[in-house]
């Protein structure tokens, strides 16, 4: 017991004389790295903006994990797009999924640029997007749903009862959507090019994405007489 | 890489808009000051000398029917298609065999160039270059786009009917003639390409003496069993029409040294391989890359993706072609295509740009410079997604 | 019945009357006993015997302490000897601890692995030396410089002679005899240079152009001395020899590319349609072929032939 309270007041000393610390410190669970090692900043933006405010200067001497392979300052990554990149990811197959993303922006590309050589009115040439990223941005944007239904049993009967939900929540599904659809096709046309045809419709709020998202948003408005089993 | 199949509608409509090219890509450059330096507007390869050595010059329409049935390389053909153009970069080996073709002696016997270098260095849009300038340039074209396609992915095999032992490929040998024809349409209906013998197919069909070569050609495409034959009397008519002077002949072959590479896929009924010098194709095109015969010049490549991967392990001219090769060939003229320089990789990006195909952001060059380590078609893949 | 009871009654009495005997006789010892007994609970036997103390060796000072500076070091390390830290004057280290210095000599198992030289210091070799001086020739004089020592005596015949203390004198390394000579002495040339190194195989060092051969395998020095100057013989003799299925080699066969004999040879003279030897730029073609062959694949030689060939077929060279 002794021995306890020793531990925990040497805790609190090392917490009261860092006070960044407990404010970094994570639970690890299998990592090698012991709790106090706090995460890299690998952005170089991000690192910029540290220099700046003087953040930098506290983390100079601070333990720091190593970074991930995937943790680059490189122009060419996305955060989203690597969250959706896992999102495709199947048994881990990581360098598939990214391949696979690749070429539908490939896709994306060569569709909108084919758009782009038809085009011949010189104003409507210049609101065709052709960078592949801020399509797909657009898409997981416009296919975000704002509310959910959820069964709620009540009396007996389960109810469909319309939720908010989180934005975390929102983007999810909204790239779980788009997921799913561009998996809806025919045997012979590939994944990738149905993922860039549904990313430029959802883009143009358009396609079967955005209309999934509407039907839920109707669905809700249509079971608004339940909401209140949420509480009750 | 993107399957033909799935790409089919969209290069259907691309066709479609090919009058419009001229208007969308003319207002292009000037929108770019620094266009400049990476496009050059002489389009004519007769003209092409060392100063234009990294800029990208454009196929004018009219001439893009060289490269009509595979011409160029697959991935490259649907780069064209998406750019709304056909552009080559002007590089130095492409610079250096032109050069040579200029001066070149034509009474004396054929020379033989052989462009080598890692794979994906751009060996086989070298050879495009040439070609182009050679079509300009008057040459009868005999282009073999890439002999993988018979050594390693024939499409039918059947065993020849005159020689004992030999074996056919006549879908792959009548496609390639459709190709040949379509390449030399202009030259070959002039009147003094006249077979200078009679060919025998069968009891009941013949071609006579003196009958153009267009003929011999037809007869070919439209009776498949007598494609390859015909191909092996083509080469025979070449020859002789070419060294009487009645025509200039410019042979290129991509991926030679399949010719010499024991292990090809084509297999008998019971997968038993046939080596190449069993194929009656292969006899053609290696009497054509001889020197005993003049009014003519030779480029062939060497690449290790015309053999199985296993012995993917140097991309010299000599480990390619084995011993037999380098003996059928020697002595001949080695180009190496090497990597980007950095001005023309450069060049490349900043055509990339200009055509909207990848956008910018700072330090963009560098990074895919160190990426792709200046190889032209690792940088083609790292730019898909950009 | 009745012997029966008798002899119950004979045991009781026995019994009662030893009972009686022992009573009587324990209740004297009261009166004898006067100390205090002890409750003996651990049983202790007796008292312990003091063992007696080992007494250990007295370990004497290193003898490095009393060595005078000026002390004759051949007589206090007269042969070869592991290392011992007490016999050797100095502070050596040898060792490696992840923290501190390295460990001293005392209990330094290192420093006796190694091989010391101890027993060779300078002014013991110089004795031994003069010691030796009386039995040594003086050295030619005609012999003054290395071309005339390699000149008149090709042969290098080295062998070791042992002496030390054992039941016998023989040491069976000493039979080893190992003679080196250089090859060009031999004035082979072509085709017999080529057998005899055949036959040398790996005996012959390509960058000193020495041949060593070493025999061991009779029981005396002189027989294989005498082994040697056999083997060097025969293969002199078998090198310049040809065999009739020597005649039979061919072009698969051959350990090196010869321009003459191949095919590119014929080739270039059928392309120009004349002898090789009137064609220009012949010789530089010819050499970069057979580079490109002998030296192997690179950059360099297929530039070398690249400009080899331009300037036989009088073509522009490769721009830079």
């Amino acid at each position: 017991m002794a021995a306890i309270k020793l531990f925990s007041n040497n805790l609190k000393i090392i917490k009261g004389s860092v006070p960044t610390l407990s404010l970094i410190i994570q639970k690890n669970g299998m990592s090698q790295y012991p709790s106090y090692y706090i995460q890299p900043v690998y952005k170089k933006e991000v690192q910029e903006e540290l220099a700046k405010t003087g953040e930098a200067q506290k983390l100079t001497h601070m333990p720091t994990r190593a970074a991930l392979n995937n943790q680059t300052c490189s122009h060419t990554q996305d955060d989203l797009v690597n969250l959706f990149t896992n999102y495709v990811m199947k048994d881990g197959l990581k360098p598939l999924a990214r391949g696979l993303i690749e070429q539908a922006f490939e896709n994306i590309k060569r569709i909108q640029l084919e758009k782009y050589h038809k085009c011949q009115d010189p104003e409507i040439k210049a609101q065709i997007e052709l960078d592949p990223r801020a399509i797909f941005h657009k898409a997981v944007e416009n296919c975000k749903p704002i509310m959910n239904l959820t069964p709620i049993k009540r009396g007996g009967v389960r109810y469909q009862v319309p939720v908010p939900i989180t934005p975390k929540r929102s983007q999810f599904m909204s790239m779980k959507w788009l997921i799913a659809a561009s998996k809806e096709k025919d045997k012979n046309v590939r994944f990738h090019y149905q993922l860039a045809l549904e990313l430029i419709d959802a883009a143009n709020n358009k396609g079967r994405v955005v209309k999934r998202k509407q039907d839920l948003h109707k669905q809700c408005e249509a079971n608004r007489a339940y909401a209140h089993y949420r509480w009750s | 890489m993107i399957k033909s199949g799935t790409f089919k509608s969209l290069l259907r409509r691309h066709k479609n808009v090919l009058h419009f090219c001229q208007l969308s890509s003319a207002a292009q450059p000037q929108s770019d000051p620094k266009s400049h330096s990476f496009r050059t507007d002489e389009n004519d390869p007769l003209k092409h000398t060392l100063d234009h050595v990294g800029q990208y010059y454009r196929v004018p329409q009219n001439e893009c029917k060289v490269y009509l049935y595979g011409g160029l390389p697959k991935s490259y053909e649907i780069q064209t298609k998406t750019f709304n153009e056909t552009c080559l970069m002007v590089r130095k080996p492409s610079v250096d065999i032109i050069n040579c073709l200029k001066g070149l002696d034509y009474t004396k016997p054929a020379v033989r160039f052989v462009l080598f270098g890692k794979k994906g260095s751009g060996k086989s849009l070298t050879m495009a270059h040439v070609l182009h300038y050679a079509q300009k340039a008057g040459f009868l074209l005999v282009h073999v786009p890439w002999l993988g396609n018979w050594m390693r992915n024939p499409k039918e095999l059947s065993s020849s009917e005159t020689r004992e032992g030999f074996y056919d490929l006549n879908l792959d040998a009548a496609a390639w003639l459709v190709h040949f024809k379509s390449q030399n349409e202009h030259l070959l209906s002039a009147p003094e390409l006249k077979t200078t013998r009679e060919h025998v197919w069968s009891k009941r069909e013949s071609t006579p003496k003196d009958s153009s070569l267009l003929e011999l050609i037809d007869h070919g495409i439209n009776r498949l069993k007598y494609a390859s034959e015909c191909v092996l009397a083509l080469a025979e008519e070449l020859k002789q029409l070419t060294k009487a002077g009645n025509c200039k002949t410019l042979v290129a072959i991509d991926g030679f040294n399949a010719f010499f590479y024991p292990k090809t896929r084509v297999f008998k009924e019971k997968k038993e391989v046939v080596p190449p010098n069993k194929i009656t194709l292969t006899e053609a095109f290696l009497s054509l890359t001889k020197f005993d015969w003049n009014n003519a010049a030779i480029v062939v490549t060497v690449d290790e993706i015309a053999i199985a991967e296993e012995d993917h392990k140097s991309h010299f001219p000599r480990y390619l072609l084995g011993k037999e090769g380098f003996e059928h060939l020697d002595p001949f003229v080695p180009v190496f295509v090497d990597a980007y320089s950095p001005k023309e990789l450069t060049s490349c990006m900043d055509y990339y740009r200009e055509r909207k195909w990848v956008r910018y952001f700072p330090q963009q060059d560098e990074e895919l410079a160190s990426l792709s380590a200046y190889n032209p078609y690792k940088l083609m893949k790292l730019c898909i997604s950009l | 019945m009745l012997s029966f009871s008798r002899k119950i009654d004979k045991t009781a009495f026995r019994a009662l009357e030893k009972h009686l005997i022992l009573a009587y006789s324990t209740s004297s010892e009261p009166q004898r006993e006067e100390e205090f007994r002890v409750l003996n609970l651990k049983h202790v036997k007796g008292q312990t015997v003091q063992r007696r103390s080992v007494r250990k060796a007295e370990i004497q000072p290193p003898r490095t302490t009393q060595m005078p500076v000026d002390q004759d070091w051949g007589n206090v390390w007269p042969g070869p000897r592991s290392f011992h830290p007490a016999t050797v004057p100095l502070p050596i280290r040898q060792g490696y601890t992840p923290t501190g210095v390295a460990p001293g000599k005392y209990a330094n198992a290192e420093l006796m692995k190694i091989p010391n030289f101890l027993h060779l210091t300078p002014p013991v070799i110089k004795r031994q030396c003069e010691a030796l001086k009386k039995f040594c020739t003086p050295w030619p004089k005609a012999l003054d410089s290395d071309e005339k020592c390699e000149r008149f005596f090709p042969l290098e015949v080295a062998s070791s002679d042992y002496c030390h203390s054992s039941p016998t004198i023989r040491d069976p390394l000493a039979r080893i005899v190992s003679v080196k000579f250089k090859l060009g002495v031999l004035g082979l040339e072509g085709r017999a240079k080529d057998k005899f190194l055949r036959l040398v195989g790996e005996r012959y060092d390509e960058q000193t152009d020495i041949v060593t051969i070493v025999t061991d395998r009779c029981p005396l020095k002189k027989q294989n001395y005498d082994y040697a100057m056999y083997l060097i013989t025969a293969l002199y003799h078998e090198s310049l020899n040809v065999e009739p299925w020597e005649e039979l080699k061919s072009e698969a066969d051959m350990e090196v590319y010869i321009w003459e004999n191949n095919a590119s040879k014929t080739s270039i003279e059928a392309l120009f349609g004349k002898e090789a030897k009137e064609i220009e730029n012949v010789e530089q073609y010819s050499q970069a072929v057979v580079r490109y062959m002998n030296e192997g694949e690179n950059q360099y030689t297929v530039e070398q032939y690249g400009d080899a060939v331009r300037k036989i077929l009088n073509l522009p060279p490769v721009p830079r």
